[in-house]
C-alpha cells in the first residue's frame, strides 16, 4: 500500500519523501514540515487523508485545521482549489461526526462547525462543485431533504455530469420518496432517483458497485422486483461481499414467502452474516427466521448482537422487536411488554416501525392494562388506520371498558373495511345486542352467511345469538330453525320428534325416570356442555309457543344432565305455576335452592308463590332473603318487598289509617331505591305511580303510567297489563268514564284473551259509575261466565239490575215497554238474590246475609212498585194511543176541510167563467150558494168544537198526570233516603265485592295446594272476621304486578345470562386470535 | 285429516255465543245447529247454508250458557245463568217442561247416549244432577267428593262442578270442577269410583272418545287438553299449544281427531295418532266457546262438519274430511 508524497524543499529541486504509512506519531511534525516547506495544499490534504485513513483523526484534522487557518489563507491566497477542499474535508468530517453522534446537542454543533467549513468554503469560490456537494451532504444528514437537493441541482447546473451531485440527488430523492405519504409522489420521486442514479453510472460506468445498490433499491421500490434483484446480483458481481446487496437480495427472497424463496433468502442472509457477522440488519432478518422456525436462543443472541452492534434506532427498533416477539411467544409478558417498550422507545414515529406497538398493544392487553393498550392499537391505527385486526382489538378494548358506543363504532369501521371479516361481524353483533337487536341479527347473520360461505364451522354461539334474537323479535319459525341447527343432532330430536314416547308424563316436572329409563336402554345420553344454553333457549321457546310438553322434556333432560342448572328448575317451577300447580311449583323452587341457597332468582320466585299461597309473612322473609342476597342490587327482590308493603297498606280492611300511611311509605321508599340504582324500571316506576295515585296525585300518575306504557309496546317480553289497568283507574278515578272503559276494554284484549274477571269487574264498575246499566249487566253476565264459582259476580250483577230498574222507574218518561223490562230485570235480580241465598248455605262467598236479604227485598218492593208503575204505563200508553187516534182524526178532517175548501175555490172559478157565460144556470147558482153557505156554517162550528175538546182532553190529562206525579213524588221523596243509603251501601258493595273476589278467585284457585298449616293458619282467620277478612289483597292496582313479572323477569335474566355466558367465549378466542396476527405484515 | 272453512255467519246472535250442539238429524230434516248465547235466546240453523230455522227461541234470563240435544233429534235443552233449563221440542220450539233443581246452577249438560238421562253440572252444589227425559223429574244427584288429601276447603267454591261427559256404552259418566279435578261414576250402580288429577285450573268441557268408552278428553284453563284412561285413572298424554284456555273440546265421530276451541280465538284440529296440533283455525276474533262435530247419520250425509262458535257473536262451519 504506503505509498510515498514527494514535499518539494523550498527554493530547491530537493524533495522530502514522505511514505505515507510511515507518517509521524506527532501531526506537529508533519505541519511543521509541510509550513517549512510551504508545500502545496494537496499535499496537505494527502497526508491528512492518509491519517484519516489509518484511524488517526486527531492528527488528520490537527493538519486540516492548520491548513485552513487564517495564516495559510493568506499565504495561499491565489490557490483556491485546495484551500476549498481542506475546508470541505474539514465540513464533510463534521458533517460525519454529526451524523453518527447520538446526543442531540453535540449533534447540532458538529453540523454548525461543519456547515462553518462550507460557508468558508463558499466564500472562497462560491461555484464550487465540491463545495455545493458537500453542503447537499450535510443537509441530508441534517434531514433538510428540500435543502440538499437545492444544493445539489445547484452543482448539476454547474455541470450536469457531475456524479456525486448526480448520486446525492439520487439519494435525496429516494429518501423524499421514503418519507412522502402520498403513494403517487413517492412512486414520482423514486423514478427520479432512479434516472439519477442510471445517469451517474452512464457517466461513470466503473464507479463502485453501490451505486447500482442504489438502482436496486430504487427499482425495488417502485416494484420493479426482477430489475432491482437483476442490479442487486450485478452488485454481487462486482463485489462479491457486498453485505448489502446479500442482504437486499436475502429480503427479496424471504418475502417471495415460499419455502423456496425463503430458504435461498436465509442462504443470503447467512452470507451476509458470514462476510460481515455485525450487520444488524442481516442479523434481524436471521432473527425473524429463527423466531419462525421456534429456535429462540438464537432470536436472542443474534438480536443481542445486532443490539451491540447498530446505532441506527430503527435497526435497534427492529431488534428490540423481534426479542421482544421472542419473549411474547414464550408467554414471558413481563420481559416482551419491556422490550417492546424499548422498541417503540427506539423510534421518533410509529410511522417508522409501527410493529412493535402492535406487540406492545397486544401484551398490554394481556396483563389487563387496556388504556395504554388502547393507546398502542391508536398508534397503530394512525399509521394504518384500515388496519382490521388493530380496529377489532381497540374495538374489544372499548367494549371491555364499556364504551359500548366507541366500541360499535370500531368494528362498524372494520366491517366496511373488510365486509369478509365474520368475526368483526361477530363482535359487532354481540356488542348490538343490548341496543339494537335488528341491526344485531344483520351483523350476527352476515357473519354466519361469510362463515357458510368459506365452509368454516359455525360457531353454536352464533348461532344461538341469531336464535335469541329472532326469538326477541318473535320470529319464532325462524329462531326454531336456528336453533335446531345450532344444536344439531343429539338425543333431544328423539324428544322433540316425540320418538321417544315418556309414558310418566311431562306433567310430572321432577320426575326423571324418563331418562333413567334410556340410560338403561342402552342409549347413553349426551348431551355436551356447550349446547345446554342452547338447548334451553330453544325449551324457552317451545314455551313461548305454548309447547309446553317439549319444553319441559328439556328442561329435565338439562337438569339430568346437569342438575345445578338452575333457570331450568325456575322455569320448570314458573310452568307449573302458570298450571297452577303451586305445590309442584314450590319443590321445584326448593330443588333449585338445594343447589345454591342464595339465588335471588329462586328466592323471589319462591316469595311469589308464597304470596299466591296467602303466607305473608314467609313471603316477606323469602324476599328479603334474596334482597340481602344480592346486598339490595336486584331490583326484583326490593320491588317485590315494595309491592308487599302496599298490599299490606290495602290489605286490612279496618285500614289503620297511620299503618296504611307507613307502609305506603315503605313502599315508595323501596320503590323510588329500585329506580335510583335502575331509573329505566318500569315495574319500580309503575309502583311508584301506584303510590302516588293512591295518595290522590293523579295527575302525576297518570304520566308516569302513560310513559311505562308507551316504554313497553314494542317489546314481546315486557307485558305489563297493570299499567294500562292502572292507567284506566285513574281515569275512572278522575271521572272520564268512557276513556277508563276503553283502555279497561284494551287491556283485556290485549293481554288477556278477554279472560280476566277481575279486569271485567273494573269495566262493570266503569259502566256502573257511568248509568250503562245495560253494559254493566252484560259485563258481569259475561264475568259470571268465566268464573262461575265467583258469587261476588253474581250479587253485584242482582245489584246492577236493581240500580237498571230504579233508575228506569225514576225517569218522568218512560215507555211500557221499558217499564216492562224493568219488571223482567227485578224478577232476574230477585232470583239472582235467592239463587245466592240458597247458595249460601253451603257456601261462604264473603258478604253479609242480612245485605243481601235488604236487596231481595228491597226488589221485591220495587217489583211491586213496578207493577203499579206498570199499569199505570200502560194505561197512559193505552190514553196516548187514543189521543194519537183523536189526533189523527182531527187531522184526517182538517184535510177534508182543505180539500174541500180547494174544491170551493176551484169551483168558484169555475162559476166566474160560467157566471159570464151563462145565465141559464142561474138556478143552479143560486143553488150552489145556498151549498157554499151551508158549508160555511158547519166548518166553524166544527173549529169551535175541537178546542173544547182538546182542551178537556189536556185538563183531564193534565190532571191525572198530576195526581199520578204528586203520588209519586211523595213515594219518590220516601224512596229517595232509602235509595241514597242504598246506593252508599252498593257502592261500598261494590267496592268489598271487588275485594272480595279477587280472594275468591285466588282462594279458590289455591285451595288445593295450601298446606295445611298454612290453610289452618287462613281458617283462624277467616274465623275472626268471617266475610270481610277475606279482602286480603285488596283491590288489584298491582294484584297482577307479581304475577307476571317473575317469569318475563326470569326470561329476561336468563337470556342476558347465557349472551353473557357467550361473550365469555369469544373474548379467549380473540385474544388467540391477536397472538397469530401479530405476526405478519413486514416490510 | 283436515279442515276447510264452508261458511261463517257473522252476528249470528245479538249477543257472544256461549253455546253449541248439533241435534241429530230425523227421518224428516237434517242435523240442525242448537246456539245458545248471551243474547237470552236459542237459535237453530241448518247444516250447509246456515241459515236460521224459524225465529230465535226466548224465554231464557240471563245469558244462555249451555245446550244439548237429545239423541232422537226430537228434543232439546238449553240452560242460563238464571239456574232454569228449558226442554223444548226442537221442531215447534214448543215448550216441553222446565227444570229447577233449587239450591243449584246449571252449567253443562249432556243427554246419555240413549236418551233416557239428561246429566247437569251443578256448579256450586257440587253435585251432578240427573234428570229422567221422559217424566222431567230429578232421578239422582251424585255428589262430587273432594280429592283425598286435598287441603280443607275454605269457601267451598273449588268444589265448583262445571262439566260432564258420558261415556259412549253410557255407564261412565265425568264431571270436571273449577279445581281441576275430574270425577268419575259409574251410573249404573250410583257409585262414585275415583278422580282424575293433573289439571289444576277449571276443566270447562269434556268429551269421551266416541271409539274407546275409555278414553276421555278435557280442556281446561291451563291451556291443554289431557288425554284420560277413565278407568285406569291415568294420565295418557297431554295436548298444548293453545296460548290461553281451552274452552271447548270434541272428538270426531271417527274417533282420530279432536277439536278444541280457545280463548286464544283459535279452533286447533289435533291428530290423536300423534298427538299433535295439524291445523290451526283462526276464523274468530274472540274466544271459541264450542266447537261440535256433526254426529253422523240423516241422509246423503258423508262428509264430516265442525262447527264452532265464538264470543265475538259468531258461527263457522268447517268440512272436516
Amino acid at each position: 500500500m504506503g505509498g510515498l508524497v514527494y514535499i518539494p524543499v523550498q527554493n530547491s529541486e530537493e524533495e522530502v519523501r514522505v511514505a505515507l504509512d510511515q507518517l509521524p506519531r506527532d501531526a506537529t511534525d508533519m505541519i511543521d514540515i509541510l509550513k517549512a516547506e510551504q508545500a502545496p495544499l494537496h499535499l496537505w490534504l494527502i497526508i491528512a487523508r492518509e491519517y484519516f485513513k489509518q484511524g488517526k483523526i486527531d492528527q488528520f484534522r490537527q493538519i486540516l485545521e492548520e491548513g485552513s487557518s487564517p495564516e495559510i489563507d493568506e499565504y495561499y491566497a491565489d490557490v483556491k482549489y485546495e484551500r476549498i477542499a481542506i475546508l470541505n474535508a474539514l465540513a464533510a468530517y463534521y458533517t460525519y461526526l454529526g451524523k453518527i453522534e447520538t446526543k442531540q446537542r453535540d449533534k447540532e454543533e458538529h453540523f454548525i462547525s461543519a456547515t462553518q467549513y462550507y460557508n468558508r468554503a463558499s466564500r472562497i469560490d462560491p461555484h464550487e462543485l465540491s463545495t455545493w456537494i458537500g453542503k447537499g451532504q450535510l443537509y441530508v444528514a441534517k434531514g433538510e431533504l428540500q435543502t440538499a437537493s437545492e444544493s445539489f441541482r445547484i452543482a448539476l447546473v454547474e455541470d450536469p455530469n457531475c456524479v456525486p451531485a448526480l448520486l446525492g440527488q439520487a439519494c435525496v430523492d429516494f429518501n423524499i420518496a421514503e418519507r412522502e405519504e402520498h403513494y403517487k409522489k413517492a412512486m414520482d420521486s423514486y423514478k427520479s432517483s432512479l434516472e439519477n442514479y442510471k445517469r451517474a453510472l452512464q457517466i461513470n460506468p466503473n464507479c463502485p458497485a453501490s451505486v447500482r445498490l442504489g438502482i436496486g433499491y430504487c427499482r425495488y421500490k417502485l416494484g420493479q422486483f426482477e430489475k432491482a434483484r437483476q442490479s442487486f446480483q450485478r452488485v454481487l458481481q462486482l463485489d462479491p461481499e457486498n453485505v448489502e446487496a446479500l442482504v437486499a437480495l436475502g429480503v427479496m427472497d424471504l418475502q417471495t414467502n415460499e419455502a423456496d424463496g425463503i430458504r435461498k433468502g436465509m442462504e443470503y442472509m447467512r452470507r451476509a452474516f458470514e462476510i460481515h457477522p455485525y450487520c444488524p440488519m442481516a442479523l434481524n432478518y436471521l432473527a425473524n427466521h429463527f423466531f419462525f422456525t421456534g429456535q429462540h436462543f438464537l432470536v436472542e443472541q443474534l438480536t443481542e448482537t445486532a443490539l451491540a452492534v447498530g446505532s441506527h434506532g430503527l435497526m435497534k427498533a427492529h431488534s428490540y422487536y423481534n426479542l421482544a416477539r421472542s419473549y411474547h411467544s414464550k408467554g414471558d409478558f413481563e420481559k416482551a411488554l419491556r422490550y417492546y417498550m424499548a422498541s417503540v422507545k427506539e423510534t421518533s414515529k410509529p410511522q417508522e416501525f409501527v410493529l412493535p406497538y402492535y406487540g406492545l398493544g397486544q401484551v398490554q392487553l394481556k396483563l389487563g392494562d387496556f388504556r395504554s393498550s388502547l393507546s398502542s392499537f391508536e398508534k397503530v391505527l394512525e399509521v394504518h388506520p384500515e388496519n382490521c385486526e388493530s380496529l377489532k382489538v381497540v374495538g374489544h378494548i372499548y367494549s371491555q371498558l364499556g364504551e359500548i358506543e366507541k366500541a360499535i363504532e370500531t368494528f362498524r369501521k372494520a366491517t366496511r373495511i373488510d365486509p369478509k371479516d365474520s368475526g368483526a361481524f361477530t363482535e359487532l353483533g354481540e356488542l348490538l345486542i343490548a341496543s339494537d337487536s335488528g341491526a344485531a341479527l344483520d351483523a350476527l347473520k352476515t357473519a354466519r352467511n361469510l362463515l357458510k360461505k368459506g365452509g368454516q364451522e359455525l360457531e353454536i354461539e352464533l348461532l344461538n345469538n341469531i336464535g335469541v334474537l329472532h326469538f326477541d323479535k318473535g320470529d319464532f319459525e325462524l329462531a326454531e330453525q336456528t336453533f335446531k341447527e345450532a344444536l344439531g343432532d343429539g338425543i333431544w330430536l328423539s324428544l322433540l320428534t316425540g320418538s321417544i314416547e315418556s309414558r310418566v308424563h311431562s306433567l310430572q316436572y321432577r320426575d326423571f325416570s324418563l331418562f333413567h329409563q334410556l340410560e338403561e336402554d342402552s342409549s347413553c345420553i349426551v348431551l355436551p356442555w356447550d349446547k345446554v344454553t342452547t338447548l334451553f333457549n330453544y325449551a324457552r321457546l317451545l314455551e313461548q309457543l305454548n309447547d309446553t310438553g317439549k319444553a319441559s322434556n328439556l328442561y329435565r333432560l338439562i337438569l339430568f344432565k346437569y342438575p345445578d342448572y338452575i333457570d331450568a328448575y325456575l322455569r320448570l317451577a314458573a310452568m307449573a305455576k302458570a298450571r297452577n300447580n303451586i305445590q309442584l311449583s314450590i319443590e321445584l323452587i326448593n330443588d333449585a335452592l338445594k343447589v345454591d341457597d342464595k339465588c335471588p332468582d329462586a328466592l323471589c320466585m319462591l316469595g311469589d308463590l308464597e304470596l299466591k299461597i296467602d303466607d305473608w309473612l314467609k313471603a316477606k322473609d323469602t324476599f328479603r332473603a334474596a334482597k340481602d342476597a344480592t346486598d339490595g342490587k336486584d331490583s326484583y327482590a326490593t320491588l317485590a318487598l315494595g309491592n308487599w308493603n302496599y298490599f299490606a297498606a290495602l290489605r286490612n280492611e279496618k285500614r289503620g289509617p297511620k299503618l296504611e300511611a307507613t307502609h305506603l311509605e315503605k313502599a315508595k321508599e323501596l320503590y323510588t331505591k329500585v329506580l335510583t340504582q335502575r331509573p329505566s324500571n318500569l315495574y319500580a316506576a309503575n309502583g311508584s305511580a301506584i303510590v302516588l295515585a293512591e295518595k290522590g296525585h293523579f295527575d302525576v300518575s297518570k304520566d308516569i303510567f302513560t310513559q311505562v306504557q308507551e316504554a313497553t309496546s314494542g317489546s314481546i317480553f315486557v307485558q305489563m297489563p297493570d299499567v294500562w289497568v292502572n292507567l284506566a283507574h285513574v281515569y275512572f278515578a278522575q271521572g272520564h268514564f268512557a276513556l277508563a272503559a276503553k283502555m279497561y276494554q284494551n287491556c283485556l284484549r290485549k293481554f288477556y284473551y278477554n279472560t280476566d274477571t277481575q279486569v271485567l269487574l273494573y269495566l262493570a264498575r266503569t259502566h256502573y259509575e257511568a248509568e250503562q246499566w245495560q253494559d254493566c249487566k252484560k259485563t258481569l253476565l259475561r264475568a259470571i261466565h268465566l268464573a262461575p264459582s265467583n258469587y261476588t259476580l253474581r250479587f253485584d250483577a242482582g245489584v246492577a239490575m236493581q240500580k237498571f230498574s230504579a233508575s228506569t222507574l225514576q225517569k218522568t218518561k218512560r215507555t211500557a215497554d221499558e217499564v216492562r223490562s224493568t219488571v223482567t230485570e227485578l224478577k232476574n235480580a230477585v232470583r239472582v238474590f235467592s239463587l245466592l241465598s240458597t247458595a249460601s248455605s253451603y257456601l261462604v262467598y264473603g258478604f253479609d246475609e242480612k245485605k243481601r236479604e235488604t236487596h231481595v227485598d228491597y226488589c221485591k218492593h220495587l217489583l211491586e212498585a213496578a207493577k203499579v208503575h206498570c199499569e199505570a204505563a200502560e194505561r197512559e200508553e193505552q190514553q196516548n194511543r187514543q189521543r194519537l187516534e183523536v189526533a189523527r182524526q182531527v187531522s184526517l178532517a182538517e184535510e177534508a176541510r182543505r180539500k174541500a175548501e180547494e174544491h170551493r175555490k176551484f169551483q168558484m172559478e169555475k162559476r166566474k167563467q160560467e157566471d159570464e157565460l151563462k145565465q141559464v144556470l142561474q138556478q143552479e147558482e143560486h143553488f150552489e150558494r145556498i151549498k157554499e153557505q151551508l158549508k160555511n156554517s158547519t166548518i166553524p162550528g166544527k173549529r169551535r168544537e175541537r178546542p173544547q175538546g182538546e182542551e178537556e182532553e189536556g185538563g183531564d190529562r193534565k190532571r191525572r198526570r198530576g195526581g199520578g206525579g204528586g203520588k209519586r213524588r211523595r213515594k219518590e221523596k220516601k224512596t229517595k233516603t232509602r235509595f241514597e243509603e242504598e246506593m252508599e251501601d252498593e257502592h261500598e258493595d261494590m267496592e268489598e265485592d271487588r275485594n272480595a273476589l279477587n280472594d275468591d278467585d285466588d282462594d279458590g284457585a289455591e285451595k288445593p295446594q295450601n298446606d295445611l298449616v298454612a290453610a289452618g293458619l287462613e281458617d283462624s282467620d277467616a274465623e275472626d272476621d268471617l266475610g270481610s277478612a277475606i279482602n286480603r289483597k285488596r283491590r288489584a292496582w298491582s294484584e297482577s304486578d307479581d304475577d307476571d313479572e317473575p317469569s318475563d323477569k326470569l326470561h329476561s335474566r336468563t337470556t342476558g345470562q347465557n349472551l353473557a355466558e357467550m361473550d365469555e367465549e369469544p373474548d379467549e378466542i380473540k385474544a388467540k386470535g391477536d397472538h397469530g396476527d401479530g405476526e405478519e405484515d413486514d416490510d | 285429516m283436515k279442515l276447510a272453512g264452508l261458511k261463517s255467519v257473522e252476528n249470528a246472535h245479538d249477543e257472544s255465543i256461549w253455546a253449541a250442539a248439533w241435534v241429530p238429524a230425523t227421518d224428516e230434516r237434517p242435523a240442525l245447529l242448537l246456539t245458545g248465547s248471551l243474547d237470552e235466546t236459542v237459535r237453530m240453523w241448518r247444516p250447509d247454508e246456515l241459515a236460521p230455522v224459524g225465529s230465535p227461541c226466548k224465554g231464557h234470563a240471563l245469558g244462555v250458557v249451555s245446550v244439548a240435544a237429545h239423541p232422537s233429534g226430537a228434543v232439546a235443552a238449553s240452560s242460563s245463568i238464571d239456574g232454569f233449563i228449558r226442554v223444548f221440542d226442537v221442531d215447534s220450539y214448543a215448550s216441553i217442561a222446565t227444570l229447577e233443581a233449587s239450591p243449584s246452577e246449571v252449567w253443562s249438560m249432556q243427554f246419555d247416549p240413549k236418551g233416557t238421562i239428561l246429566a247437569v253440572a251443578g256448579g256450586g252444589g257440587s253435585t251432578v244432577k240427573l234428570w229422567d227425559t221422559s217424566t222431567w223429574q230429578l232421578v239422582a244427584s251424585f255428589p262430587v267428593p273432594r280429592p283425598d288429601g286435598a287441603p280443607p276447603d275454605k269457601t267451598g267454591s273449588s268444589k265448583f262442578v262445571l262439566s260432564v261427559a258420558w261415556s259412549p256404552d253410557g255407564k261412565r259418566l265425568a264431571c270436571g270442577s273449577i279445581d281441576g279435578t275430574i270425577a268419575v261414576f259409574d251410573v249404573a250402580r250410583a257409585k262414585f269410583l275415583h278422580h282424575l288429577e293433573g289439571h289444576n285450573m277449571p276443566v270447562r268441557s269434556m268429551v269421551f272418545s266416541p271409539v274407546d268408552p275409555r278414553v276421555l278428553f278435557t280442556a281446561s284453563d291451563d291451556t291443554n287438553i289431557h288425554m284420560y284412561d277413565a278407568e285406569g285413572k291415568s294420565l295418557v298424554g297431554a295436548m298444548s299449544g293453545h296460548s290461553s284456555w281451552v274452552l271447548s273440546v270434541d272428538a270426531s265421530p271417527d274417533g282420530t281427531a279432536i277439536a278444541t276451541g280457545s280463548s286464544d280465538r283459535t279452533v286447533k284440529l289435533w291428530d290423536l295418532s300423534t298427538r299433535s296440533a295439524v291445523q290451526t283455525m283462526k276464523n274468530h276474533s274472540d274466544q271459541v266457546w264450542g266447537v261440535a262435530f256433526r254426529p253422523p247419520g240423516g241422509s246423503g250425509v258423508r262428509v264430516g262438519r265442525l262447527a264452532s262458535v265464538s264470543e265475538d257473536r259468531s258461527i263457522s262451519l268447517y268440512d272436516y274430511s
